[in-house]
């Protein structure tokens, strides 16, 4: 295997509820200018692929939108692919520009993605769009909907393990309170449990504070050789490389109750994970990571995650979690940027959102309130349904 | 006052010009609204015999001829061993294995929209078969709880899709098994 691709630049717009600013075409725009400075470079002349990442042509209110923005930045005649992956459609994006450098198709990919999930759409359509993303026929026509299908999950991981909603407001609580730190976030909140546990509910046992935000915003991450970057990043020097050093993908049936008996965690994320690990020869995973930005769709996700993904054992996450170990100043912080219930989650850019806060941290760039020390190697979790799809990437500072 | 333009909402302007904006010149943005409705001739496939059986007040499932694992809701090919599944009659009789409470309603379509919140969305296991069928329980939120005993009930109230023919309701008594 080619020693793995870097990080050469990255860029991003802030996450809003609703970007009054311009449309999807602006955002991708603001986010491809924000990486060409992070670069150093005047255009995008030299690089040689893109990659469109973006979910929903519904909310978007356009089809073929990966020809439009690769037309829109300036990248024809050059060759473009759009992926999919529901909510893990970013960090997919990351993981197929990944195999194109990896493979030798090209030295350098711009992977662009965006989405406008905020106001653009009343909640009730929002809801309703959102629903088609489960089963049409089984799941949401019946009345499902997916904070009900994570709720039922969590029900299942409490009659399980005695996990408590204080363990899962803990996390709504914490990721809110890290995206105070993160001048790019949507909603940072200096809340309480008691504020997590006091608000009204949605799908029992979760709360409003226990869900993550609906929102606009775009994101921008050029991935390609170390030999590419040090030849056309003018900036590539200045700060130590990151490299994109493993990706894993697992998944699991589309509904929850083709799952049974396992009702409480994720298969898929436990073989994004162990692939991962393998390919980036790590055994322990809780002393081997530095920082992670976990799939935090509903509060009680990350608690789920964090067994699947091997740092602490199954039924252990509440007390994990709640003991602070993830915190900001624990042993293994994670969504230092927010996560999705802080920083906000406009899908086609979520993953890349991760993996840009992780390259952040392994650079030492963040606002030093959140920025974790010494941090050498960081993960991204993002998954699509409930992890019917799941992306473990792995980022790795050498130097 | 008339619009001109029929679908405008509003036209943002920024609160300040900031010195050295690249983009002063594309500050105003103008918002209108764009309506499309869709209306789907959309087919269940090959479980429609499901639907069909439903309308009859009778719930079948599907049983794999390799493995005899029964998929409720039915699948017409046992993805385990790529097997085409025989029809099975169940009795319709079940327990709930987890469930939540909806404090609002998606609206996915008119049956939907008509749901009276909370409802509650149970996962049951139906008396023979292997997977869980996700759908209403009529009761209580107070009263329902994993392991209760329930029954389809059929509705006879006509339906936008077919799969609100049925619901689920608690059998007399269940809260003793539980």
């Amino acid at each position: 295997m080619p020693s793995p691709p870097v990080v050469a630049a990255v860029g991003a717009t802030p996450i809003a509820s609703e970007h009054r600013g311009g449309n999807l075409r602006d955002l991708m725009t603001e986010a491809v200018l924000d990486c060409l400075a992070d670069a150093g470079m005047d255009d995008l002349s030299a690089v040689e692929h893109g990659l469109t990442s973006y979910e929903s042509d519904h909310f978007n209110l356009q089809m073929t939108l990966g020809a439009i923005l690769h037309d829109t930045i300036g990248m024809i005649p050059k060759p473009n692919v759009r992926i999919e992956g529901g909510g893990a459609t970013g960090a997919l994006a990351l993981r197929t520009a990944w195999a194109h450098i990896q493979s030798g198709l090209c030295d350098s990919i711009l992977v662009y993605g965006c989405e406008k999930n905020g106001r653009g759409l009343s909640s009730r359509t929002a809801n309703q769009l959102f629903a088609l993303s489960a089963d049409v026929d089984w799941e949401m026509m019946a009345g499902g909907a997916y904070t009900g299908f994570y709720a039922a999950m969590m029900r299942a991981h409490m009659e399980a393990y005695g996990t408590r909603e204080e363990q899962f407001a803990h996390v709504a609580a914490r990721n809110r309170r890290n995206a105070r730190f993160n001048p790019g976030a949507q909603k940072p909140m200096d809340i309480s449990i008691a504020d997590v546990m006091n608000s009204r509910p949605v799908a029992e046992p979760y709360k409003l504070l226990d869900c993550s935000l609906l929102s606009d915003g775009a994101a921008c991450l050029l991935l390609s050789t170390e030999a590419w970057a040090r030849a056309h990043c003018p900036a590539f020097h200045k700060r130590a490389p990151v490299y994109f050093t493993a990706t894993g993908c697992g998944s699991d049936t589309m509904r929850l109750g083709d799952r049974y008996p396992e009702l409480s965690n994720f298969r898929a994320k436990r073989a994004a994970a162990a692939a991962a690990y393998a390919m980036a020869d790590i055994s322990d995973p809780l002393a081997q990571i530095d920082v992670a930005e976990l799939y935090d769709s509903y509060s009680g996700v990350e608690i789920q995650a964090v067994e699947d993904l091997g740092f602490v054992e199954r039924g252990q996450g509440g007390a994990s979690v709640a003991g602070g170990i993830f915190d900001l100043d624990g042993a293994l912080p994670v969504n230092t940027s927010g996560g999705l219930l802080g920083r906000g989650a406009p899908v086609g850019a979520t993953g890349i959102l991760q993996a840009i806060e992780v390259a952040r941290q392994l650079w030492a760039a963040v606002d030093p309130r959140r920025q974790v020390a010494n941090a050498r190697r960081g993960l991204t979790d993002t998954h699509a349904g409930i992890a019917s799809i799941s992306v473990v990437n792995i980022f790795e500072r050498r130097d | 006052m008339t619009e001109k333009v029929r679908s405008k909402i509003d036209i943002h302007l920024p609160q300040s010009a900031t010195a050295g904006d690249v983009w002063a010149g594309f500050r105003q943005v103008e918002r209108i609204h764009i309506e499309l409705t869709q209306r789907y001739k959309y087919s269940l496939g090959k479980v429609s015999r499901f639907f069909i059986e439903l309308e009859q007040g009778r719930f079948f499932a599907t049983r794999c001829a390799a493995c005899r694992k029964v998929y409720a809701p039915p699948r017409p090919l046992c993805p385990d061993c790529l097997a085409v599944t025989d029809w099975v009659e169940l009795t319709g009789e079940g327990v709930v294995k987890t469930y939540s409470v909806l404090h609002f309603s998606p609206g996915s379509n008119d049956d939907v929209r008509a749901l009276e919140t909370p409802y509650i969305l149970a996962y049951v296991l139906l008396d023979g078969a292997d997977t869980l069928f996700p759908h209403l329980l009529k009761t209580s939120p107070d009263l329902a709880h994993t392991g209760m005993r329930v029954a389809v009930a059929y509705s006879d109230q006509p339906a936008h899709h077919p799969i609100h023919l049925m619901y689920f309701v608690p059998i007399a008594d269940s809260s003793k098994t539980k």
